[in-house]
């Protein structure tokens, strides 16, 4: 336990030393950029009939889970070594601000990545910062996201469920002996758990993201399931956050985190959680298959098991849609051929099976290739593989993932779930809640299209 | 001086070389600053992103959401809750400080160095670390409260409402003291030894010497330390980013802020930027007032 915490401190430290040193050393790679990168210029000189002419580019990407930034990092310097003209700047930080923000503030400040890992495709597509996927790399993929007619995105990964992760320890402890089928049996054991005295989920609301995990599995079986178009009619304010599947979603959410979520969940992390789960402070974490790398290299000996929580009705949906995510080229960088040459090579590198199973693997991912990928999957992902392949379990999307008609307006998904914390911490009226919400998305709305 | 001379003297202003000394840092400034803020005046009257090239002109519109949004309505009463505690908090804390180590006879330097080395720290680092004192799971404070059977009296220090801005308030206080204790240090220092005698042989004790004599012979200091510790308070972010993100929900959020993440987190730069307006009034209205009121306490040595 001690151990454990001193890890914590010590990782905060590095993570609060590496915003420092991120400040410190922007400088010294504009100086590269601008001249020479010394470590590359002599190897390429000495090349063996390697006539390629020097490139840099830049790449940026969401570090905020370990184990996708460490398998990012390992294939960009695969393709170094196998590429040695091309130099790839690692502008990637890890902050405590959110991706959106992160890029913004890169973009603000003229920094915006050559390549670049796109989660918010609209926002800059819209503003004109992207270019189109290059037509050679079409072919890589089953399938591709398309947005107003253009696809900007190579998909790393296919969009991951979310799921209950679970210490079977606990459960036996508690003596589940058999998995929920509807969601008032999860609540039941929800009851055994907090009877057998320990908390029965953690959740890492200190990071805003990680309350899409929840708010979004409430949003899907109550509104989505029958409505996907919901969305664009609370655009057309045909519909209201008001309405009953809504507030009905919403009030789920509330008693579950009043009653169930441990009582530290606004100051916990997204990267505690795994930890808490570890050493037995609580019993279920509601994230998705990215986790299970963490957890297992933290404690190889941990048990713990995953399945997709069903609705009320015993029915079982999941987030799994493809989203407008993935690799993007930047409009400035597909104006140099150079770049883009270098680029389109990194693309089809890293979605090398030689590459991409072993990211998948780190990142247990889902493949997105047609080029099929072999990796070994433990008994966890193996579920999560097995309900993105069963075609009888409808798929549906998180709020903001939605897109076309049907997106929200980008700024609304923060303040929505700060919303929500809000209402759980004051607990507070849902219906007055949902009207806030309601006034909140026609000014975004009205904001935008000023 | 006769009103000839200085008729002569504004016709011939290009000869006070005094103008030439003062002419570049001026035009480095204006160029630099004043062109930069004035020319952001605009951009509070238009609805521009941040991102994209067209810019539209919306006129008061921004301004009216300000007075309208209960979301800016917490902030501006977060952040009046904030400078108040803080400038209050501070200088009391600076000024007991100050007046501690210049009394203590043994290690006085290891003592101000020590109350000193919190400023040193920046407050990114500083909010980190207190992040992870105040835990909730694995933080110090629990950790004691629990070890020594306090166990009821632990909390969400940085995720219950009612205990994060006064986290946030507390460890700004530990951080920003020592500065104001340098200052306080100083005016200490320079009250001649013979008043606080002559106080004490008319029979006043260590309170009233301190009431009559010490307090109002601060006066310069204070004014000094309470402007410094306002106009810091009012632009308090590092800590607030860094240990709750304006969180839990929106309890935590202040002016500067909200500023921040409405125009860079949220895409809307001319909204932000009649924020940051709204608070530079703001800032500017206290200050003058401030000056006013603390300067009429002064006195001449």
């Amino acid at each position: 336990m001690a151990k454990k915490s001193i890890v914590q401190l010590v990782s905060l430290i590095m993570a609060g030393s590496l915003v420092l040193t991120a400040c410190g050393s922007s400088g010294n790679n504009n100086a590269g950029a601008n001249g020479n990168s010394p470590s590359s210029a002599p190897t390429n000189a000495a090349g063996e009939g390697d006539k390629q002419e020097p490139v840099t580019i830049s790449i940026g990407y969401a570090t905020g889970d370990p184990a996708t930034k460490q398998a990012i990092e390992t294939t960009i310097d695969a393709f170094t070594e196998a590429n040695p003209h091309v130099t790839i700047k690692n502008i990637s930080e890890t902050t405590s601000d959110s991706y959106l923000d992160w890029l913004k503030t890169k973009d603000a400040v003229g920094e915006f990545p050559d390549l670049v890992e796109m989660r918010d495709t609209k926002v800059f597509a819209d503003a004109g910062k992207l270019a189109e996927l290059p037509q050679e790399l079409h072919g890589l993929f089953t399938y591709l996201p398309e947005y107003g007619g253009k696809f900007y995105n190579a998909p790393l990964t296919g969009n991951a469920p979310n799921g209950i992760i679970y210490s079977k320890k606990a459960y036996a402890d508690a003596g589940v002996t058999e998995l929920p089928k509807t969601y008032d049996e999860f609540l039941a054991i929800q009851e055994k758990l907090a009877a057998s005295g320990i908390s029965p989920i953690v959740a890492g609301g200190k990071d805003l993201f990680h309350m899409g995990f929840w708010v979004n599995y409430f949003l899907i079986n109550n509104v989505y399931k029958d409505d996907p178009d919901w969305n664009s009619k609370r655009t057309a304010q045909t519909a209201s956050f008001t309405d009953a599947p809504m507030v009905q979603a919403i009030t789920d959410y509330k008693e579950l985190f009043s009653k169930y979520v441990d009582k530290g969940w606004l100051s916990t992390g997204d990267n505690q959680t795994a930890s808490m789960l570890i050493t037995g402070k609580v019993a279920q974490l509601y994230s998705g298959p990215w986790m299970f790398g963490q957890i297992a290299e933290a404690d190889p000996s941990f048990e713990f098991g995953f399945y997709a929580l069903p609705n009320r009705d015993g029915s079982v949906i999941i987030n799994g849609l493809p989203t407008l995510q993935g690799w993007s080229l930047s409009a400035e960088a597909a104006k140099d051929p150079a770049k883009v040459e270098a680029i389109k090579a990194f693309i089809a590198f890293f979605f090398d099976p030689a590459q991409y199973s072993p990211y998948l693997a780190t990142v247990n991912g889902i493949p997105t290739t047609k080029a099929e990928v072999t990796y070994e999957t433990g008994e966890q992902m193996q579920e999560v593989l097995r309900l993105m392949a069963d075609s009888s379990v409808p798929k549906s999307m998180m709020i903001n993932q939605w897109f076309g008609d049907n997106a929200i307006p980008p700024q609304f998904r923060n303040w929505f779930y700060k919303l929500l914390q809000d209402l759980v911490v004051n607990n507070g009226d849902v219906t007055e809640y949902m009207k806030q919400s309601d006034t909140e998305y026609d000014n975004n709305v009205k904001a935008n299209n000023q | 001086m006769s009103a000839a001379a200085t008729v002569k003297r504004k016709k011939q202003w290009w000869r006070s070389y005094a103008i030439w000394f003062i002419l570049p840092a001026f035009i480095l400034y204006s160029v630099f600053v004043m062109v930069p803020t004035f020319s952001s005046v605009y951009l509070s009257f238009t609805s521009w992103d941040g991102i994209s090239e067209s810019i539209r002109y919306i006129g008061l519109d921004n301004f009216k959401e300000i007075w309208e949004s209960p979301r800016v309505h917490n902030a501006l009463k977060n952040t009046i809750i904030v400078a108040i505690a803080l400038v209050l908090l501070e200088n009391a804390v600076a000024l007991l400080l100050a007046i501690l180590v210049d009394q203590v006879r043994w290690l006085r330097n290891f003592f101000r160095s020590i109350f000193y080395f919190p400023v040193l720290m920046s407050g990114i680092i500083m909010g980190f670390i207190w992040m992870i004192i105040l835990n909730y799971n694995f933080g110090v404070v629990n950790q004691l409260l629990d070890m020594l059977g306090l166990g009821v009296l632990k909390a969400d220090w940085l995720g219950d409402p009612d205990f994060a801005l006064l986290s946030i308030i507390l460890s700004t206080v530990w951080k920003a003291s020592g500065y104001y204790m340098i200052i306080y240090l100083a005016g200490l220092q320079g009250i001649p030894q013979e008043l606080l005698e002559a106080a004490s042989i008319d029979g006043a004790g260590k309170w009233k010497q301190f009431r009559h004599v010490t307090f109002p012979l601060l006066a310069g200091a204070t004014t000094v330390c309470v402007m410094l510790s306002m106009i810091g308070s009012l632009k308090l972010f590092d800590q607030i980013a860094v240990m709750t993100n304006g969180g839990p929900g929106f309890a935590t959020e202040t002016l500067t802020y909200i500023i921040y993440k409405v125009a860079f987190g949220e895409g809307r730069q001319g909204f932000g930027t009649a924020l940051a307006i709204v608070l530079f009034i703001l800032i500017l209205i206290i200050s003058l007032i401030q000056i006013r009121l603390l300067r009429k306490r002064e006195v001449q040595m």
